[in-house]
């Protein structure tokens, strides 16, 4: 059973439409990039795999489970980071994380959630307001998020972006970690260099409609 | 799980709110103001005002609590927060449970703080009804809060929402509106209470309805 199954998805907003007959299965275990110019549906079709938008039509399976109709099942089995921070900005990063975790039925002890702040390179500021961070700060933390959620399946919405070099790292270690204990990643990015580096699958989406690559075309290209 | 996440929502809220104080202090300098324009208006005629002041205690609560709710939901705007709550497990019955909660505290906090003003402004004796007053505040706060919180949610991705959200919501809460000011009159007027006991039974029977109704329109709402 594939992790996450897309069969003949389209989407539009209004006339315009912003995938077209999309097909794609994704393996357990497995981290696929999508690739693909600004505006090209990227961002769309992870909102509809994380149940958040609902296709003008076609069908989406995560774990074996209906993408419209097992929505909450889905939902527990699933993260996604997405290119708004998803934290709050009058909180710290201690109080976020228990927010965000507690809404998904996990409850962090204290000594857990300083480990994964001073692994994300972050545990120093735990206690300083969200909106005193940078952007690279609040992208640590979410990742802060993912690894206490530990979901099945992650989905990243342009996970390098506004990250160092060390934090960049950190976060290619941690999809491997993820990929080790067999989850699974779909993840866009304007950066192929960075993704490749852990990614098995690549895909290629262009005016709406999913292209199959392969690392050595993109290279060819 | 489901307690929790109402608790957790309602903590979330607060604090945020403590921290910032964005919310309470723009309720509070709504009403400050509306307390004066009305107390200068009446200052000539204080047997107007009598008859006139439970009319404008709601005035100045509904609209005052008309602020917060409209910032219930557009603060989870800022770093798609919205979208987060969304996508989560949580029983979304659990998020609006806890956003009503956290409403109606704010509300309740400001008329709290509100009431002695009226008292001290327009000469009130409340010393006798002030249990039965405050059980009418609660009773009708709890109403517009549990539909305040749905319609807050419902008009939170509408462009237009600070003027929708009155515009779609006062209309549904006017049975509490003129149930409230008919039992406040007539506790403020030392009745007994038989005599305007059916509206804080119309009170009550409102949230009960309106509670469940909006606790089940609000998943399809959020999800939407």
């Amino acid at each position: 059973m594939p992790a996450i199954r897309v069969q003949d998805l389209s989407h539009s907003y209004g006339h315009y439409q912003v995938l077209r007959q999309v097909t794609l299965e994704i393996s357990q275990g497995t981290c696929y990039t999508l690739l693909g110019a600004n505006g090209s549906g990227k961002t769309t079709l992870l909102r509809i795999l994380a149940t958040l938008l609902r296709p003008t039509s076609g069908r989406i399976e995560i774990l074996g489970r209906d993408g419209v109709t097992d929505k909450t099942l889905i939902r527990r089995s699933l993260l996604f980071l997405a290119h708004g921070s998803h934290l709050y900005e009058e909180l710290n990063a201690l109080e976020n994380l228990q927010f965000a975790l507690a809404l998904r039925g996990l409850f962090p002890t204290p000594r857990q959630l300083k480990l994964v702040l001073d692994r994300v390179g972050i545990g120093a500021f735990a206690s300083m307001k969200v909106r005193h961070y940078s952007a690279g700060m609040k992208k640590r933390l979410s990742f802060a998020k993912a690894m206490l959620a530990a979901p099945d399946i992650l989905l990243l919405d342009e996970p390098f972006t506004a990250l160092d070099h060390s934090g960049v790292e950190l976060v290619q270690d941690y999809i491997r970690e993820v990929l080790n204990r067999n989850g699974t990643i779909l993840m866009s990015t304007h950066d192929p260099e960075k993704a490749r580096v852990v990614s098995q699958q690549v895909g290629l989406l262009r005016q709406g409609t999913l292209h199959p690559w392969t690392w050595r075309q993109k290279d060819a290209s | 799980m489901f307690r929790h996440v109402v608790q957790w929502v309602v903590w979330k809220d607060l604090l945020t709110e403590f921290r910032s104080r964005e919310t309470l202090s723009s309720m509070l300098f709504f009403a400050l103001i509306v307390i004066f324009i009305f107390s200068f208006s009446f200052s000539m005629n204080q047997q107007a005002a009598q008859e006139l002041i439970a009319g404008i205690i709601w005035v100045a609560f509904a609209f005052t609590g008309m602020i917060g709710l409209g910032k219930s939901f557009s603060a989870e705007l800022q770093n798609d927060c919205l979208e987060y709550l969304q996508g989560s497990p949580a029983a979304k019955g659990a998020i609006y449970a806890g956003k009503v909660a956290a409403n109606f505290m704010f509300m309740l906090i400001v008329e709290i703080i509100l009431f002695p003003l009226f008292v001290i402004f327009f000469n009130l004796d409340v010393i006798e009804q002030i249990s039965l007053l405050l059980l009418i505040f609660f009773l009708a706060t709890f109403g517009l809060s549990a539909v305040g919180t749905l319609f807050s949610a419902l008009t939170v991705q509408i462009r237009a929402r600070e003027v929708m959200l009155p515009i779609l919501l006062l209309p549904l809460v006017v049975p509490v509106m003129i149930a409230a000011v008919e039992a406040t009159k007539g506790a403020l007027n030392g009745d007994p209470l038989p005599m305007y006991q059916q509206w804080l039974e119309l009170l009550a029977i409102f949230n009960v309805v309106f509670t469940v109704v909006s606790f089940w329109l609000f998943d399809f709402i959020i999800d939407a």
